[in-house]
């Protein structure tokens, strides 16, 4: 859909403007002011992308887990970056990697709504009665020399004083355009009075803000416009409603690639513009009242028609929002149903789209929980390849009764998942790795993502050589064999039950330290076994030809453990860097140090 | 804030390097902290298990943080000594 319909959109601008640009020079000035403007929101966003790597994530973890938090946070940012569609992206990006809830998500974009209203008061308010040119002129000096410096954080705030500089020089090319374009041509001829002129203005403004994607750019238009007055009041209201609901094509096209989550957040996003534009154009008139009453209240003139359309652009969106926090649970209803859930397919990625690849942050957490999720999956399957049932396993009976239970060799081709998949999705997660452009730091924690998925693979392909052996030894006559054989099936199964708990406990922070005493006890059943094999052959109780296969499949059973567990020290190693979690790494033991308690707790 | 506490957080704004290192300790210090309450809460549990098995391996376990405090401490101390 994205792509159709910028198939019929681009020729289509491209022709108007042409023709636009030879019949007019003051529509060229206009048209070089908006295009500024617009180049400076993308270097805007660049900045605050170069900041999106830490800060921005870690206050948006934190302040939304209530209502008024997400409000405040989609107000303050959307105010700060002056852009809508910036929020808007973040939170479908968090939104689809199930960092945040579709609750907080809309909290964002509400807030977001309001955030952008303070745009429109620094055009009528400041940026049409100083010349800003001025101001522009250094700040786009100063901003590029800050581009060429390499400290990211200097770069990026380089990227975001050259943007408001675009900002403002955009601003006075489509002002000086439409004062030298009040000599030539009156748009206020084509002013169209009653519902009709409502209707006309608003569709004008949905199609401007769809074409441009920034409803900023719309406002800075109507609002330089209304300012020498080519246009009338009524029709710059109308106008500035389509802005509005114009500007739901940025949740729209950023959900497309984003999960069910994403879509959910921008259909919600679309129904409250839609009502309150609709809710506004039919009390149009009470609403004008409503907005002269403030503006005498504050001390604006009657004419003051460019501040009076910032009052109006605040009331529209701070109504909005009022109406629609009580019926969010309701709205949340309705788009869940709309977008269901289809039945989860394994084999398809969960986490991995378009819309986590945004972000440096949100792409880590999308392997991060994909890789959990393949975890999850492989424990299973090890667990039915050892003829075993996971619940049973991770249930609190006892593991030698768990086992017991579980006497009879069940016919599971682990071959089929691993290949049609666990091997299928492991693959996607080495694809998006691919795609994936990141800082050193965090490489590291996408290298160590890569080190889990692969253990994951050789503890399943492990499984699979175990697999054979122990379907026919579980149900041999000798009770030898049997017992060494269900030894090794409790060994796993205890490994992976503790791996579940260490992995669910509450301190998460010591998670990586726990590991230690997996490995330990790891070597230590190596060496248990190897002593009872030897009194097990030398009393006959076992057959030469059996003890090597005993001894081989020991051998898997020990690489499957160790490869869990190396899994989940890469799945925790991968964790945002804290201090707390590096400390953990620098204390963790290393082999030499395992095996020096080892042969302590032998003497 | 005390002055000794001002001029700490003065030193490491003015060096970065101090600042790291002080983030260090203070990550250390934290998980030592951690590392002393699970050392007692195994300790606990290894008063009322009866279970051999288990006992066992709480009995690694009580080692295995024993030695990671070890050497924890011997870290923090040498972080320390760099600081002076």
């Amino acid at each position: 859909m994205k792509n159709n319909l910028r198939k019929v959109l681009l020729p289509s601008v491209l022709f108007v403007l042409t023709y636009g640009f030879w019949v007019s020079p003051d529509f060229k000035e206009i048209s070089a002011g908006v295009a500024i403007f617009l180049f400076g929101m993308l270097a805007l966003e660049e900045g605050f992308r170069a900041f999106t790597g830490g800060a921005l994530e870690k206050i948006l973890r934190k302040s939304t887990n209530k209502m008024w938090k997400s409000l405040t946070f989609g107000f303050t940012a959307a105010t700060v970056m002056q852009s809508s569609s910036l929020v808007s992206v973040i939170t479908i990006s968090f939104l689809s990697v199930g960092m945040i809830g579709l609750v907080e998500g809309l909290g964002i974009v509400f807030g977001a709504n309001v955030g952008t209203t303070t745009g429109a008061w620094l055009i009528a308010g400041f940026g049409l009665k100083v010349k800003i040119s001025a101001y522009a002129m250094p700040m786009l000096v100063f901003g590029v020399v800050l581009i060429f410096q390499k400290s990211k954080s200097l770069k990026g705030f380089g990227y975001i004083l050259a943007g408001l500089g675009f900002l403002f020089l955009g601003i006075h090319h489509m002002k000086e355009g439409f004062e030298a374009f009040q000599g030539s041509i009156d748009l206020k001829s084509y002013a169209m009075d009653g519902l009709a002129g409502i209707l006309v203005f608003t569709l004008i403004g949905i199609v401007a803000t769809i074409i441009m994607q920034s409803s900023h750019a719309t406002l800075v238009l109507i609002i330089t416009a209304l300012s020498v007055q080519q246009l009338t009041y009524e029709n710059a209201l109308a106008l500035a409603i389509g802005a509005n609901v114009g500007t739901t094509i940025t949740a729209i096209l950023g959900s497309l690639s984003a999960n069910v989550e994403g879509k959910r957040l921008a259909l919600a996003d679309v129904i409250f513009k839609v009502s309150a534009g609709i809710v506004f154009i039919f009390a149009m008139g009470p609403i004008m009242g409503l907005v002269d009453g403030i503006a005498s209240l504050i001390g604006l003139a009657d004419d003051n028609y460019t501040l009076k359309l910032a009052v109006f652009h605040t009331v529209f969106n701070v109504a909005g929002v009022v109406i629609m926090i009580p019926l969010i649970n309701p709205l949340i209803r309705l788009v869940t149903r709309v977008f269901s859930v289809a039945p989860e397919q394994f084999a398809q990625p969960k986490y991995l789209n378009e819309s986590s690849l945004e972000f440096e942050d949100t792409a880590l957490e999308a392997l991060r929980k994909e890789t959990a999720r393949i975890y999850g999956k492989a424990t299973d399957v090890i667990a039915l390849g050892l003829s075993l049932d996971k619940k049973d396993i991770l249930s609190g009976t006892k593991m030698k009764r768990v086992v017991k239970a579980h006497d009879k060799a069940i016919d599971y081709n682990i071959d089929n998942v691993y290949t049609g998949e666990i091997k299928s999705l492991s693959g996607a997660v080495l694809d998006y790795i691919n795609v994936l452009s990141v800082d050193a730091n965090t490489a590291r924690q996408v290298s160590r993502i890569r080190q889990a998925n692969q253990s994951i693979l050789i503890a399943l392909k492990e499984t699979k050589h175990l697999q054979k052996n122990m379907q026919q030894y579980i149900a041999s006559e000798n009770k030898y064999i049997n017992d060494e054989y269900n030894q090794l099936r409790i060994r796993v199964a205890k490994a992976i039950r503790r791996l579940e708990n260490i992995r669910n406990s509450t301190d998460s922070s010591t998670s990586i330290l726990s590991l230690d005493t997996l490995k330990l006890s790891l070597e230590k059943s190596v060496n248990q076994l190897h002593e009872r094999l030897q009194v097990l052959i030398g009393e006959g109780h076992i057959p030469s030809m059996v003890a090597i296969s005993l001894m081989n499949d020991s051998n898997y059973t020990y690489n499957i453990i160790y490869n869990l567990i190396q899994a989940n020290h890469n799945y925790f190693k991968s964790e945002e860097g804290s201090a707390e979690i590096e400390a953990e790494h620098n204390i963790a033991l290393n082999k030499e140090e395992i095996s020096s308690v080892l042969s302590e707790n032998n003497q | 804030m005390g002055m000794k506490k001002l001029l700490k957080k003065l030193k490491s704004y003015l060096d970065k390097d101090a600042e790291l290192l002080e983030e260090k300790k203070e990550g250390l210090s934290k998980v030592l902290k951690k590392l002393k309450h699970k050392e007692k809460k195994i300790k606990k549990m290894i008063a009322v298990e009866t279970d051999e098995e288990e006992l066992d391996l709480l009995e690694l376990s009580l080692k295995v943080v024993h030695t990671q405090r070890k050497k924890g401490i011997k870290l923090l101390s040498s972080l320390r000594k760099k600081e002076k």
